[in-house]
């Protein structure tokens, strides 16, 4: 039998992974994989708000947001082919590298892919058709009918997006009942796609993929707007800025929620999956990430104090900024602190037992969810001042509203404090559930407080228009440090994603049996993180370029210069 | 043009370099993945405990839960005044002695329940060979405790000892799908395009091979080996006779003679 076991052994690894040279076969997968992501989540978030944009010019009759709307467009027709060929690169590094992975794939999803397919081609064909119909369906019936092409492309492409995101949730949660002796061929498709965390990932992905499209559209209005040869270029290109940061951001602060229920599905799903994410080895990752999120925090609210600097009346919001700055600064320090760690015998008698005395204070999540949904608030109240700044509310009842939002921020900040302290004095299954309720004030706050500014900015006086393009140029490298960081962001947490099967391709049911079972640490996945980043924000810049150039042919063509919009 | 070019370089290195700093600064953890431990017959108490920790503190992932002693209890220092776990595990349940105290627990965890925490355990066969388990639970009786288990609790070899151990009964079913599954055939055999290349291929099977010969390839299998295969002479178990009933294996028969 021992013989048996050992040939069953090395013929279930031979032939079953490829060598790729030089840095080896998952390295190679790794980098074709997150650079496709990178990518769909750009070539995905973009048309989301390509088609909100325009339908605001639509029904506002303003050209501006039909001309915003057309420029995000045209960097989707460069970044679509970019997608295409990322994602063909992948397919053959899987197929030769990881053939018996594959061929458990494609038993099960072989119908699922040839779907995929064709949604990519008539997606394909909806953008072109899309981005040059353009000038052409420009007014009337035929320019709704334009918007409904803007449309139909976020159908197809979220249903490829549902389509590739349930192959790779199959492989972290797959059905109940299937075992490494399953036939692949015998498992019903429709319970392999609907399996525990496709929904969940559906839903984060989606709402990153709008975070994510937003930033690298603002990098690119940054790009532009550094390199503008008119006062009306900068302006353009700084609303344009602003706009894809708002974008970003305003999403980004709901991504946390659709963050909780997929940690909520996967320890339902798996609790020993759960525990080896958030508390097992990859508990580090989530200071790294604290330390991510905490330069987007910063960036953001940083782009939006320099940006009141243009805005008439924004003077009397000034003295604040350095108090919420500081409680910023202090709530990334708590969100940073470690407290969930691995430890072997010697390191918990060196500890002086379970937890580090000081770490176990601030680590704790009853902690790190009152800082967390601080800087929350403190970033929505740095826009509210923005949006406030300029206006001077005419209606009888003005200052009555401006206490009611006062009021509600408190109670929520109120809120958010009394459950993090309360946390501490009872049993954990208590505290999870008072998560709940900080995100709930913080949701009620941002809700109630939004209704009313925009009931308050009905008929309000203008203390002055906004001096688009009278930015300081730092404020546009806060942008650059925005999408910079939300790329790195994106690959680590898809290193947390791909990670917690540890040394599974399918969860307990295919083993990865290769030379690089092993999931590496944290350093090794930031170098290849790092590389990833590299390419995509070096590609992207090409396509910038490219975009660029075809704008200059285009004016060239019309006789004006490519300054003048 | 091209010095802000190279601002927007050097910035998008520097956060690229500090993240990459960053993440290279803290502990590098890396997941283990089971590792084949030699555990013959002839092995010692000692060497069972050794290489029990190495898995309690690697590829087991038992610290990740135990090793804090929050989410479940701390096993190697102390739980509720009651000492390391080699020495309360002898009480933890009425008329069950340690070793057998422990064996439910990282295999029927569910079974019983340490008051104040939840079920989340796994059952560890799954994750690990039947063999690392039993290391893993002389490591345990080691701290604090007397280690009783010894190289005859070891299973001979993993795949019999997980059946032995979870003592399934025998199947009843039909299906010869399931079958293959259930017998172990896909271990060697391919099917559908995959599989192992150990034994020939069940796909197109019935066009190369009559049923008869198929039967007879299935009760005796060292007969006659297959053109392709000699080097795998002798690797099919002779016990399918006794193992399938006469419906289960005419079903498999005509199963793979259909697979044309």
């Amino acid at each position: 039998m021992p013989e048996l076991a050992l040939l069953q052994a090395a013929a279930d690894t031979a032939g079953a992974y490829g060598h790729f040279p030089g840095i080896g076969a998952r390295a190679a997968v790794w980098i074709a994989a997150e650079v496709h992501l990178m990518f769909a989540a750009f070539v995905l978030g973009v048309p989301m708000f390509a088609v909100i944009t325009e339908l605001i010019g639509i029904v506002g009759k303003d050209e501006k947001y039909d001309k915003l709307s057309k420029e995000f467009t045209r960097l989707l027709v460069f970044a679509y082919s970019a997608t295409a060929l990322w994602g063909g690169l992948l397919l053959f590094l899987i197929t030769t590298l990881y053939p018996r992975f594959w061929g458990h794939m494609s038993q099960i999803f072989s119908l699922s892919m040839w779907v995929y397919a064709g949604l990519f081609f008539i997606e394909s064909f909806t953008l072109y058709l899309y981005y040059y119909g353009w000038d052409r369906w420009k007014v009337g019936r035929a320019k709704w009918g334009h918007w409904g092409l803007g449309l139909l492309l976020n159908v197809w492409g979220t249903i490829v997006m549902l389509i590739a995101n349930s192959w790779l949730t199959y492989m972290m949660s797959p059905p109940a009942g299937v075992t490494a002796e399953t036939i692949p061929s015998s498992i019903p498709l429709w319970d392999a796609i609907a399996n525990a965390t496709w929904m969940p990932i559906n839903i984060h992905r989606l709402i990153a993929n709008a975070v994510f499209g937003g930033a690298i559209v603002a990098a690119y209005a940054a790009f532009r707007f550094l390199a503008a040869k008119s006062d009306e270029e900068r302006a353009h290109y700084d609303w344009m800025g602003y706009v894809g940061n708002f974008i970003a951001i305003a999403t980004f602060i709901v991504l946390p929620f659709a963050g909780y229920w997929l940690g909520r599905e996967i320890y339902e799903f798996n609790q020993q999956m759960g525990i080896t994410m958030m508390g097992g080895f990859m508990s580090w990752l989530w200071i790294v990430q604290a330390v991510l999120i905490g330069v987007l925090f910063l960036a953001a609210n940083y782009y939006l104090w320099l940006g009141m600097g243009r805005i008439p009346g924004a003077e009397r919001f000034r003295r604040y900024t350095k108090w919420m700055l500081l409680l910023l600064v202090i709530c990334w320090i708590v969100w940073g602190t470690p407290h969930t760690m691995i430890a072997n015998r010697a390191e918990l008698v060196a500890m002086g037992g379970s937890h580090h005395p000081f770490l176990n204070v601030l680590g704790v999540m009853s902690a790190k969810n009152t800082a967390v949904n601080l800087m929350i608030l403190t970033t929505f109240l740095s826009f509210l001042m923005y949006r406030r700044a300029n206006k001077r509310p005419t209606v009888s009842w003005a200052k009555a509203g401006t206490m009611a939002q006062g009021a509600l921020f408190a109670l929520a900040a109120a809120t958010v404090l009394f459950y993090g302290v309360y946390g501490y004095f009872v049993e954990a299954i208590v505290r999870i559930g008072f998560s709940v309720y900080q995100v709930a004030a913080v949701l009620a706050c941002i809700i109630g407080v939004t209704v009313i500014d925009l009931l308050l900015a009905r008929g309000a006086e203008s203390r002055g228009a906004i001096r688009w393009g009278q930015m300081p140029e730092r404020s546009q490298y806060a942008l650059f440090v925005l999408a910079v960081t939300f790329t790195w962001l994106m690959g680590l947490m898809g290193f947390a994603r791909s990670g917690i099967r540890q040394h599974w391709h399918v969860w307990e049911v295919m083993r990865d049996t290769s030379v690089d079972a092993a999931t590496p640490a944290l350093g090794y996945a930031a170098n290849i993180i790092s590389t990833c980043v590299l390419i995509f924000l070096g590609l992207v810049a090409f396509i910038f370029w490219l975009g660029g150039l075809a704008e200059r042919g285009l004016h060239k063509a019309a006789g004006k210069p490519a300054a003048t919009r | 043009m091209w010095k802000v070019n190279l601002k927007v370089l050097m910035l998008t290195l520097a956060i690229v370099g500090f993240y990459t700093m960053i993440a290279h600064s803290i502990p590098q953890l890396e997941s283990e993945v089971p590792e084949d431990l030699d555990l013959g017959g002839e092995v010692t108490p000692d060497a069972l405990v050794a290489a029990g920790e190495r898995v309690y503190n690697g590829a087991g992932g038992c610290v990740a839960c135990h090793g804090l002693g929050a989410r479940a209890p701390n096993l190697l220092t102390d739980h509720a005044g009651e000492g390391a776990i080699g020495a309360r595990c002898g009480a933890r349940e009425a008329g069950k002695d340690c070793k057998a105290y422990l064996w439910e627990a990282l295999t029927t965890p569910g079974a019983y329940v340490v008051a104040g925490f939840d079920n989340i355990m796994p059952d560890m066969r799954r994750s690990l060979p039947v063999d690392q388990v039993w290391a893993v639970i002389a490591y345990l009786q080691a701290q604090g405790g007397e280690v009783t288990v010894t190289a005859a609790d070891l299973p001979a070899a993993p795949s019999a000892a997980a059946s032995a151990a979870t003592g399934p009964p025998r199947s009843t079913t039909t299906d010869p799908r399931r079958l293959l599954a259930e017998n172990g055939c896909l271990g060697c055999h391919a099917i559908d395009g995959a599989g192992p290349p150990i034994g020939p291929s069940f796909d197109g099977m019935g066009a190369r091979l009559s049923a008869e010969r198929i039967r007879s390839g299935i009760l005796d299998p060292n007969a006659d080996t297959a053109a392709g295969f000699a080097q795998f002479a002798g690797v099919m178990p002779a016990t399918f006779g006794d193992q399938l009933s006469a419906a289960q294996l005419e079903a498999v028969v005509r199963f793979l003679a259909g697979r044309r």
